[in-house]
């Protein structure tokens, strides 16, 4: 009887998961465990046998490949600048549109509005700015500085990505952090004031600590979008100039689609990816959780 | 005496303090809308205009860029596109997972646990990680170049997250109201169409807006599966444009205006459901 009912219930859950779970493996699943196995091969993508070479494209990507090594290291850059600088920008707009009282909503709106334009989009608008703008103004002005090739410098291209980057994404953050301050009780900030403590003081040891779980969101959201970067660096320098600024998730979109038919080692630069994102995505909501409970 | 001298500096204090505020967020607000203005401004001026005077204002509007950008984007045809594809994905993204996540959340056992895990999993996998693999599946199944099979690829690319969504709402519906439906002679799935789904609403809500601005704004899969440029979304057509007509920026301007100007009315109707959908899917996923 129970067996009975067990199996019905059996029944009904899978009929219940059944469609999330025919496109899931279809999509998700067959092609991730796909991918791990051509990344043990040396598949071409197109002969219909492969010979098994186990994880020497996994050698020769770590040791070998000049350019994928060299676009770890500049995604490796990217991710700390933009970890860094779009919290600790998010986090200043928040607090200093949370502070307005009528004109918070067009600040809102205003900061948020890049995030809602595709960066592919974003990205040809900046390249409007850093090619004929900045220099025509370096020329009617005395803003001389802003005269130089933005995006043909590999230094500066790296600067223009990382804008380009902030302008579109810090407005997301920024609103993971309104959330959060609306969240800090009001009475809160009133005692530490009456207690004598200046802005300043009333954010460190109130409202941080207050918003601290925010901070755990948006540490995983930025490590994690900045390792995927992809589409800004497409648009706006397209890797270049030279490889300069290419990054981990182009150079496999070339190995795999442009460069080499070499779909087994493009799948094992893939896999490597995914390893380095799920690493350090799983340490930093390790170390944060902890935090957050000691607080 | 001392006491209201230092009281009325306090509030001097705090009206410079705050219109200093005011000042820089006016700054930030101009450097975030600068691209977009000079975007709009350009796009109306000859090429040989926009070179001379790149600041000022068009001396004459020249609309006939809009006509031609129009008629190269296909505007309407990568619309609807974009439309369709959205759509398909959207539809299913929300039948799927608020079907899996209802049933996950009220079904206790490891086989249930199991799924969840299996689906939440999988939010950690970058797509770039299985983009290889995935072209070459949707290339067997011939899917590749079709403007649904892209949506069924969305499909299942997004349901992990919307299922983790609903799963978690489901815990806020109480059980008493399954077991009542039931007595009253529903089957299960009445009682989810007919009770459940209604009840799901904010969090289907949530789950629409950000599944939508996803799929509009992606451009890696598009690229990936589209083949063919009759099925091109907005984002395609607009990047073939730029790889044609690379310097002919007026023309471009405008196509660039044409191909923000969905989303953006879109954000600017609905823009308190949407900050409101950004932040608790992001507090919640």
């Amino acid at each position: 009887m129970s067996f009975l009912r067990n199996r019905k219930k059996t029944l009904t859950l899978l009929a219940f998961v059944f469609p999330a779970l025919l496109f899931y493996s279809v999509f998700v699943l067959a092609p991730s465990i796909g991918g791990g196995w051509y990344s043990l091969t040396d598949w071409n993508g197109l002969n219909p046998t492969y010979k098994m070479v186990g994880f020497g494209n996994y050698i020769e990507a770590l040791t070998d490949d000049r350019f994928f090594l060299d676009s770890i290291w500049f995604t490796l850059k990217y991710v700390v600048f933009m970890v860094i600088l779009s919290n600790f920008f998010a986090i200043l707009l928040a607090v200093l549109i949370e502070s307005r009282k009528r004109s918070k909503v067009w600040f809102r709106t205003i900061f948020f509005m890049p995030n809602m334009i595709s960066l592919i989009i974003g990205g040809f608008m900046w390249m409007f700015i850093f090619t004929k703008v900045l220099p025509y103004i370096a020329e009617h002005t005395a803003f001389k500085f802003l005269d130089q090739s933005w995006i043909g410098d590999p230094k500066l291209s790296f600067f223009a990505i990382i804008i380009l980057s902030l302008w579109s994404g810090v407005g997301y953050l920024m609103v993971i952090y309104i959330a959060a301050l609306q969240g800090v009780p009001q009475q809160l900030k009133e005692a530490a004031s009456i207690d004598g403590a200046n802005a300043f003081q009333t954010f460190r040891n109130v409202t941080l600590p207050m918003i601290y779980p925010a901070l755990t969101i948006g540490l995983f959201v930025t490590l994690n979008n900045s390792f995927k970067v992809f589409e800004a660096v497409f648009a706006l320098t397209g890797g270049g100039p030279g490889r300069a600024t290419q990054v981990i998730a182009l150079n496999i979109f070339e190995e795999a689609f442009s460069m080499s038919n070499r779909y087994g080692y493009a799948s094992a630069k893939a896999m490597i990816l995914f390893m380095i994102v799920f690493i350090i995505t799983i340490v930093q909501l390790w170390i944060m959780k902890r935090r957050e409970v000691e607080v | 005496m001392h006491l209201s001298a230092n009281a009325k500096g306090d509030r001097l204090s705090r009206r410079v303090g705050s219109a200093l505020i005011f000042l820089f967020l006016i700054l930030g607000a101009v450097v975030m809308l600068f691209p977009i203005y000079m975007g709009l401004l350009n796009s109306v001026k000859t090429q040989s205009e926009m070179l001379t005077n790149i600041l000022s204002l068009p001396t004459k509007f020249q609309f006939k860029n809009y006509a031609s950008a129009f008629e190269k984007i296909h505007f309407f045809r990568s619309l609807w596109n974009t439309i369709q594809i959205a759509g398909v994905g959207l539809i299913g993204i929300i039948v799927c997972a608020s079907l899996a996540g209802y049933k996950l959340s009220r079904t206790k056992g490891g086989l249930s646990s199991a799924l969840f895990g299996l689906f939440i999993l999988s939010m950690l996998i970058p797509f770039h990680s299985i983009m290889i693999t995935l072209v070459k599946i949707s290339n067997k199944l011939s899917i590749q170049g079709s403007i649904y099979g892209l949506g069924m690829i969305y499909i299942g690319l997004g349901v992990s997250m919307a299922i983790f969504l609903y799963h978690g709402f489901v815990k806020s519906i109480p059980r008493d109201l399954d077991e009542a439906a039931i007595i009253d002679g529903c089957g299960e799935f009445k009682l989810f169409y007919a009770v459940i789904f209604p009840l799901l609403m904010p969090v289907t809500a949530t789950i629409a807006i950000l599944n939508l601005l996803w799929m509009w704004n992606d451009f890696l899969l598009p690229l990936l599966i589209l083949t063919n440029s009759d099925g091109y979304t907005l984002l395609l057509s607009t990047n073939m444009l730029f790889g044609q007509y690379s310097n002919d920026w007026s023309n471009i301007l405008s196509a660039l205006i044409l191909a923000m100007l969905p989303v953006v009315i879109f954000y600017l109707i609905l823009q308190k459901y949407i900050l409101n959908g950004i932040a608790e899917g992001a507090i919640k996923g």
